[in-house]
């Protein structure tokens, strides 16, 4: 493609590490311990938890770095920090 | 033309900028003042305040912000206009390298001033010569006439979308700045005929096609920007000549593009010269010639970029030439337009018998006898082909 | 509806892949200004953490789905008032314009640009990311970096130990520019971070808007990476970041807290202030309430 090279622009697409790979541990949640309040969402610096429906809260692992923020905000203790090779292995 | 009649005024240099720059219509304006540019921001303010300019008006806390503040509003598809000085142009060297590597069109009117130390506001080259390399095309006024009419040609140069470089007008401090000549006023509907209404689109931050301005740049990528800057130097060298030459069908005056050469025909010994001091020089010339000595002038007008073929070819035939530069160029023994000019003629350089000239700076005078003695001095030399000791016009 | 409801139905519009450090403080508040900010915004972010991380694009692909630029260390305000300017001539008031700086951008380089255009009123919402530091080059100190704190420019020495002064309090300095809103946030009140950053958009269509985040920083400060939150809490709780508005003149402390939480208590667990001695804990202690006394006094006379 030849672009003249006058301005420089990005324009063709966005620019996204693989952060995932970055991971040593994994947040997994209880959903029997969650109360669906949301605080996880609101917490997580990557947002990489999601609302599936009007409560759902749900852990998206495509770009998540395994911070721990919210394992630790989790009003009730319902997200662990699994390992993340283990949880590769189990498919969690 | 037909019925339109310009309007004739007397207008120092400054107020000639500020006028010119208003018939442009610029979206928005930075003001900060200077010494010796205060008062063309002061103009524009006053037409501005009565209504007669419909341009945002921002008084900006210094000249890295004018800078800036005129980067952010070309990026919004603006076309706009700051004025500054030495110290001023200093301060703003970090986003004025940016608005040239960002291919973003504007002008800016430098009154020329010499760059402290010693402490000083009078005249000098100093300023814009020191940041030539900063890929903003700069070109050099000889009186309050081209002053207002370089302000209309350098909008249509920059905005040119081959170009899409910003251009600085200077005119010499005091000199031109504070002096006050007859100049002939276009009228409104003469420059909107001859400038278009800007289009700036090529770089426009706008929701509506969102991308990244100026993303970090790999140096393999960089060097292609570099590339291109350098051919679109390259072609404004085209469009200055094309440009002077459609302002003068329009406006019945014209200035002979990057150059003037006055009485260079049968010259054998030339004098380059560049800004206020060509009138004086060019008086020089003509009292040699009635002396029967065949003296000529080259006035530089656009010293970015540098007219090379040009002032080769103008010299091409001659004897011997001094360049009169009103600025150093530390390092070396003589000016930057001496450097320039013997770049130029490089590959004949054995053939002339030339020297440098440096004088006024900091404001001192060039005055006709300084530059009859350097005719004088080329007279005598104009035989002995080589590089001559440099001469500083002292009093 | 809840800020809560407001964040999960907002849209992200930051690459899903930044390379800020994980639990940064900055990333979480770069994310929430700009989804509430929405797509019709014009965002310019300064050489720092978050231009770092990838959020000013690289090569010929951007960091945000939003148009944005990274602008020079000195001058983001000066930038984004041209912008503002030129956005109001063309009759388009309703484009967002959005400065994310961090405190070196500022607080010190930029903080001559800021403070021009906050006086001349400029229509933006500028928030500073406070990591106490510039910290995408290696955590050197700022003048907003607390007293005693290790930063590689004032490393714990065996004979000067810990930066020497005490910072600038900026929000306060920037609601005496006269400007149309002023705040601090920390990203552990989110709902009145939420409010803050909305009112901020509201009131960058009058004139200039300035909020204050604190945002803490794992890599810099050194602390683990998922305590982001619970440092921001403390902060708050110990009246070391008291959160406050103003709003045509009149502050309001937005959180009184009954029994602060010493500063002792703050400062544990923050590899910055391993080394503070208990008199440079009292001197923290006293300046946190002075400060407090002065902005609590503000919020009554006003």
């Amino acid at each position: 493609m030849d672009r003249r090279h006058i301005t420089p622009k990005g324009d063709k697409g966005l620019y996204i590490l693989d952060t995932a790979a970055w991971r040593t541990v994994r947040p997994v949640m209880d959903k029997e311990k969650c109360i669906e309040c949301g605080i996880c969402l609101i917490y997580c610096p990557v947002n990489s938890i999601v609302a599936d429906g009007e409560k759902k809260y749900k852990i998206t692992y495509d770009q998540c770095k395994g911070c721990g923020i919210c394992a630790v905000e989790c009003p009730k203790g319902a997200i662990d920090m699994v390992s993340e090779s283990d949880a590769r292995k189990e498919n969690r | 033309m037909g019925k339109i009649l310009e309007k004739r005024m007397t207008l120092t240099g400054s107020n000639a900028a500020a006028v010119g720059a208003s018939l442009c219509r610029p979206d928005l304006i930075a003001a900060y003042p200077i010494t010796p540019q205060s008062e063309v921001v002061e103009r524009l303010a006053d037409m501005v305040n009565d209504g007669k300019l419909n341009s945002n008006l921002v008084q900006v806390e210094s000249e890295h912000s004018a800078m800036s503040v005129v980067q952010g509003a070309t990026a919004g598809g603006g076309r706009t206009f700051t004025a500054t000085s030495a110290q001023g142009l200093a301060l703003m060297f970090e986003p004025y390298m940016r608005m040239s590597t960002l291919r973003l069109p504007m002008v800016m009117a430098i009154a020329s001033r010499e760059m402290t130390s010693p402490e000083t506001i009078w005249c000098g080259h100093q300023d814009a010569i020191t940041v030539r390399d900063a890929g903003w095309i700069q070109m050099y006024c000889e009186n309050n006439q081209e002053i207002l009419d370089m302000m209309i040609q350098a909008y249509r140069l920059a905005e040119d979308r081959d170009v899409l470089l910003p251009v600085n007008v200077c005119y010499d401090g005091f000199y031109l700045s504070h002096m006050v000549e007859g100049v002939n006023v276009p009228t409104q509907e003469q420059v909107d005929a001859f400038l278009p209404v800007p289009k700036i689109d090529h770089a426009v931050l706008d929701p509506e096609n969102p991308f990244a301005l100026d993303p970090m740049t790999p140096g393999s990528l960089l060097m292609k920007y570099r590339k291109s800057h350098l051919e679109a130097m390259r072609i404004a060298l085209e469009k200055i000549d094309e440009v002077d030459s459609e302002f003068g069908k329009h406006f019945g005056r014209s200035y002979g593009g990057a150059i003037e050469e006055y009485r260079c025909e049968d010259a054998e010994t030339v004098l380059v010269t560049m800004g206020a001091m060509s009138g004086t020089g060019k008086d020089a010339v003509d009292l040699a010639r009635e002396k029967g000595i065949k003296a000529g002038l080259i006035r530089i007008r656009f010293f970015r970029p540098f007219p090379k073929k040009k002032i080769k070819d103008a010299l091409k035939g001659k004897k011997a030439f001094a360049v009169v530069d009103r600025n150093v160029s530390f390092g070396w023994n003589c000016g930057a337009m001496f450097v320039e000019t013997l770049a130029a003629v490089s590959d004949s350089a054995e053939n002339y018998s030339c020297f440098p000239v440096i004088g006024g700076l900091g404001g001192a005078d060039i005055s006709l006898k300084h530059l009859s003695d350097c005719i004088s001095r080329l007279e005598e030399l104009k035989d002995e082909s080589g590089r001559h000791a440099t001469l500083w016009l002292e009093d | 509806m809840s800020y809560i409801n407001r964040l999960k139905n907002s849209k992200d519009l930051v690459t899903p892949g930044t390379s800020a450090c994980q639990g940064c403080g900055g990333e979480l508040i770069l994310r929430r200004v700009i989804q509430l900010a929405g797509e019709n915004t014009i965002v310019c972010i300064p050489p720092g953490c978050m231009a770092g991380a990838g959020a000013v694009g690289w090569s010929f692909d951007s960091g945000l789905k939003v148009p944005v630029h990274i602008t020079l260390l000195t001058n983001t305000a000066s930038f984004l008032s041209g912008l503002s300017q030129m956005y109001k001539r063309k009759g388009r008031d309703d484009v967002n314009l959005v400065a994310v700086a961090g405190d070196g951008a500022t607080a010190d380089c930029g903080f001559q640009s800021l403070s021009g255009a906050a006086e001349r009123g400029e229509k933006m919402l500028y928030v500073c990311y406070d990591n106490e530091g510039y910290m995408n080059t290696g955590f050197q100190r700022s003048s907003t970096t607390s007293k005693g704190s290790r930063t590689s420019t004032t490393p714990l020495g065996s004979v000067i130990s810990g930066k020497e002064q005490n910072p600038k309090y900026l929000p306060l300095i920037m609601a005496m520019h006269n400007v149309e809103y002023c705040a601090t946030a920390s990203p552990s009140h989110m709902n009145d971070m939420v409010k803050k950053i909305e009112k901020g958009l509201e009131a960058s269509k009058r004139g200039f808007a300035y909020l204050h985040v604190f945002s803490p920083c794992p890599t810099g400060w050194a602390y683990p990476e998922n305590q982001a939150i619970q440092i921001a809490r403390k902060a708050v709780q110990s009246n070391a970041f008291p959160l406050w508005e103003m709003q045509e003149g009149k502050f309001t402390l937005n959180l009184e807290n009954k029994n602060p939480l010493p500063i002792s208590d703050f400062v544990k667990g923050i590899g910055k202030y391993k080394d503070l001695t208990s008199e440079d804990i009292e001197e923290f202690q006293n300046l946190v309430n002075s400060r407090y006394q002065f902005i609590k006094g503000l919020s009554e006379i006003s």
